[in-house]
């Protein structure tokens, strides 16, 4: 379970997330979307360790992150939108340096990179050096190594960003399966027919707030007539708020 | 000419509109200053070497003349060699490359842009360096004006064929080899001569040459000295300009620099040519990311190194792997090996038994001050490979954010990595040189614990500081040793090996006085050892935990506090204004050159809004 309770973060006079408050349960996929510079980056690095908020705390399975960083992020798989890694490593190497970290034994590393480097297609590949992977390639190396520990909570920055349409197939049924089986997925995309068909429950940030939260049904009933899909709540959402600043 | 002008802008604007900090000015007048200094020196010799020369009657002149051309064929060889370093990056591996080749503009105008930039980047520094050896010979030899005009354009065109032939070597070779390959296989070739040259001459003892046993063959040297160079190079061209001029015989300079100008323009037309044909093709070839299949994926290493903490052992094995796979850490390696084995012979061959002074109170005094010269040593390879080493993650650092490690534990296991070979390196270094320098039992324990201590100080001070002044967005993280982070790097590092080895000093001067019974011992002589000692251990401790702690602070707060300085400097940039009505060209090159920038990585120099505005205005 992921709480965010009245987060916030400014970088100087620039406010880049605003009292945000929000609770996403377990086994949920939870959608975050937003237009560009909205705060979803900034609201997901907070909750992966990379930022610090300047105010407010992130509670993983009721562990915090302010508090506790180390034990909360063995609780997480980070995904994030650009796929920097290290190029010298092969991408068997990569896996094992993250399973290292998170403390993943030889016998479960052989079991769990096999599978993972078989469902994510990077098999054949595992003993080249990173660097002449593709821009997808990588981000499925980074997706697998998240899940090399079979964490509770996957944290997702953008998780389509450079992924062929069978990859984006691939990892929408990883989620959907990880959810079923208690995953919370928290999701940070600009593809609203992605979020419309895989997640429970979406939030949407403008401006470093968040606007609305709720199951599509939910965002649906509260917005006007002729309003039919995510894409048009969105829209509606974003400019009213911008309209009423 | 106007798309070589437009692609060529974004290299002169990043230059004119540098955001110059207090820090970066302190840190470029610091270096600056080391410049002037080099360059004075430099031409401090030069002139003394050619007034003795001027002075020795018969052959003055010979080795004068034999010594500017012997300097000529130096710089032509290390400008072709540079020329083809930089040509390779400029032409082919640049990041903006594939922007640039997307836009409408002929391949042969993108080609031009780029060989005018590597033609200046490869050969200003070592023009600027060369210039006092040429300025010595006009002063000694009495030049005119006329020589240093002939000095400046014959410097100039010898450049450009430098690297007008360096750019025909590697077009050809870009179609058959990955660019990458190439650049290694040169480097390395590169330094290779480098080094061996090197030993060879000091093996050599040129020192000797001072002796006057070793002109026993007087012909035989004048003639070898007078030999002519082969003209069917381009630096006896330049000799010849230069040795004309000196001699006030201008009729033949202008011939020989005629020689340099019609060749250095056949060779930019003939490189215009080539290029119009196969650049292109080479730059394709290039863009296909080479595949380096990693067998066996060393499992010993994983299997020894089981029993260490996961943590530990992900960052130890990591760091050893991505170092051992960079070609250009190789390099350096080298050249240090190299500097080492020069280091360690010079002790070898010092010449104790003709001092006047008894030779073991000199080695005994030489071995003292070893310490310091190899805890230099020390501090002069973390400048190269600890203090990078944070920087070197570069925008893979959140991988250690986010993963469940504490910055504070990454930075100490970062220490340890680099601990380890520096300290066996530091010890043997001086174990060496005291058996060399056969030293007294005392010296040879107090230069090996004094080692012990000074040595994770050091190490710490590197990766401290390395946190505290990081560049993660750096293309080449070994150069942030050059910034502001890595002059602190230096200052405190020799300050806090200059201070062990000052509190030494005293307890080393009463031990040698007591054995040689000039004194013995009072209590107060142990009390003095005693305090200065446990001084010296203090600062040791100090210098291991206080950069450490600072590392950790600074870079928590950089991560921080990154996106804030990303705004606050594009806020305080200031923008070029545009002409109120540009023409459809200007327009052209407005576009291009912004959108040049930005994809360069430059883009902080442009707030987006501006460049909006700016794009609109143009329409």
């Amino acid at each position: 379970m992921i709480k965010l309770i009245n987060l916030s973060k400014q970088f100087g006079n620039h406010t880049a997330i605003n009292n945000v408050h929000l609770t996403v349960n377990a086994g949920e996929i939870f959608g975050f979307i937003g237009p560009n510079g909205a705060g979803k980056t900034t609201t997901i690095q907070i909750m992966a360790g990379l930022l610090l908020p300047s105010s407010g705390n992130v509670l993983l399975s009721d562990i915090s992150m302010n508090d506790h960083p180390v034990k909360a992020k063995q609780l997480v798989g980070y995904i994030p939108d650009r796929p920097f890694i290290y190029e010298k490593l092969t991408g068997i190497e990569y896996l094992r340096f993250i399973g290292d970290f998170y403390h993943v034994s030889e016998t479960d590393f052989k079991t769990r990179s096999q599978e993972l480097l078989v469902q994510f297609a990077l098999m054949d590949r595992r003993n080249e050096l990173i660097e002449a992977y593709s821009h997808g390639m990588k981000q499925r190396l980074i997706m697998a190594s998240a899940l090399l520990h079979d964490p509770p909570i996957i944290i997702v920055d953008e998780p389509m960003v450079g992924l062929d349409p069978v990859a984006i197939k691939l990892v929408r049924d990883i989620f959907q399966q990880r959810s079923a089986q208690g995953t919370t997925i928290f999701m940070s995309t600009h593809t609203l027919t992605l979020a419309e068909q895989i997640c429970n429950r979406v939030g949407i940030i403008h401006k470093g707030q968040l606007i609305a939260t709720g199951t599509i049904d939910e965002l649906k009933a509260s917005a006007k007539k002729g309003t039919n899909n995510l894409e048009d709540i969105f829209f509606q959402l974003t400019i009213e708020s911008t309209k009423n600043e | 000419m106007k798309d070589i002008l437009t692609l060529l802008r974004p290299r002169y604007l990043a230059i004119i509109r540098q955001n110059l900090s207090m820090k970066k000015l302190i840190g470029m007048s610091f270096f600056a200053g080391i410049g002037m200094i080099i360059w004075s020196i430099i031409f401090y010799v030069s002139y003394r070497v050619l007034t003795y020369f001027k002075h020795a009657e018969n052959i003055g002149d010979f080795l004068s003349y034999k010594l500017l051309s012997m300097i000529l064929l130096t710089l032509f060889s290390l400008l072709i060699f540079s020329a083809i370093l930089t040509a390779l990056s400029k032409l082919f591996l640049s990041n903006d490359l594939g922007l640039v080749h997307g836009l409408p503009v002929a391949s042969e105008a993108i080609f031009i842009s780029r060989w005018i930039e590597s033609t200046f980047d490869s050969s200003w520094m070592m023009l600027l360096y060369t210039a006092p050896a040429f300025i010595a010979f006009g002063i000694v030899f009495d030049g005119s004006f006329l020589y240093y005009f002939f000095v400046l354009f014959s410097l100039l065109l010898m450049a450009i064929i430098a690297c007008g032939l360096s750019s025909l070597i590697i077009i050809p070779i870009v179609l058959i080899l990955p660019a990458t390959r190439i650049r290694s296989v040169f480097v390395f070739f590169g330094l290779g001569m480098f080094v061996l040259l090197y030993v060879g001459f000091r093996i050599m003892q040129p020192e000797k040459l001072v002796n006057p046993e070793g002109f026993a063959s007087i012909m035989l040297y004048l003639r070898t000295i007078s030999m002519p160079s082969t003209p069917l190079i381009p630096c006896t061209w330049v000799f010849d300009t230069l040795k004309s001029a000196l001699e006030k015989q201008y009729i033949d300079t202008v011939f020989h620099t005629g020689l340099l100008f019609s060749f250095s323009s056949a060779l930019i037309c003939l490189n215009v040519i080539i290029a119009r044909w196969i650049y292109f093709a080479g730059y394709s070839k290039s863009q296909t990311a080479q595949s380096r299949l990693i067998e066996g994926n060393n499992q010993i290493i994983y299997r020894l190194t089981n029993k260490i903490s996961g943590p530990v052992r992900a960052v130890l094995i990591k760091e050893v792997k991505t170092f051992w796979r960079d070609q250009t850490q190789w390099s350096q390696l080298f050249l240090i090996a190299a500097l080492i084995v020069i280091y360690l012979y010079n002790f070898s061959v010092l010449p104790f038994d003709q001092s006047p002074m008894k030779a073991y109170y000199i080695e005994n005094l030489f071995s003292f001050l070893n310490i310091a010269l190899a805890a230099f040593v020390l501090t002069a390879i973390g400048a190269r490979f600890v203090f990078p080493s944070i920087s070197h993650e570069g925008m893979s650092f959140w991988i250690i954010q986010s993963s469940p490690i504490s910055i504070k534990t990454y930075l100490w296991i970062k220490w340890l990595g680099y601990l380890i070979p520096l300290l066996i390196l530091s010890e043997l270094l001086i174990i060496t040189t005291n058996i060399l320098l056969h030293v007294n039992p005392f010296m040879k324990i107090l230069s090996v614990i004094t080692m012990l201590c000074i040595t994770p100080g050091v190490v710490a001070t590197g990766i401290g500081l390395g946190a505290a002044y990081p560049d993660f967005k750096s293309e080449n993280p070994t150069q942030t040793v050059t910034g502001f982070g890595g002059l602190m790097y230096m200052f405190c590092s020799s300050a806090f090996f200059g201070s062990v080895v000052l509190l030494e000093t005293g307890p080393v001067y009463i031990f040698f006085k007591n054995h040689f019974q000039i004194s013995f011992l009072t209590n107060t002589d142990i009390l003095f050892i005693v305090i200065n000692l446990l001084l010296a251990l203090l600062i040791c401790v100090m210098m291991l935990f206080i950069p450490m702690k600072f590392g950790e602070r600074r870079l928590t707060q950089t991560i921080q506090n990154k996106s804030q300085k990303d705004k606050n400097a594009v806020s305080i940039q200031k923008i070029e204004k545009l002409s109120s009505d540009p023409t459809p060209e200007t327009r052209k090159g407005i576009l291009l050159s912004r959108v040049n920038m930005i994809k360069s990585g430059n883009a902080n120099r442009y707030p987006a809004m501006k460049v909006f505005e700016e794009i609109r205005s143009c329409y």
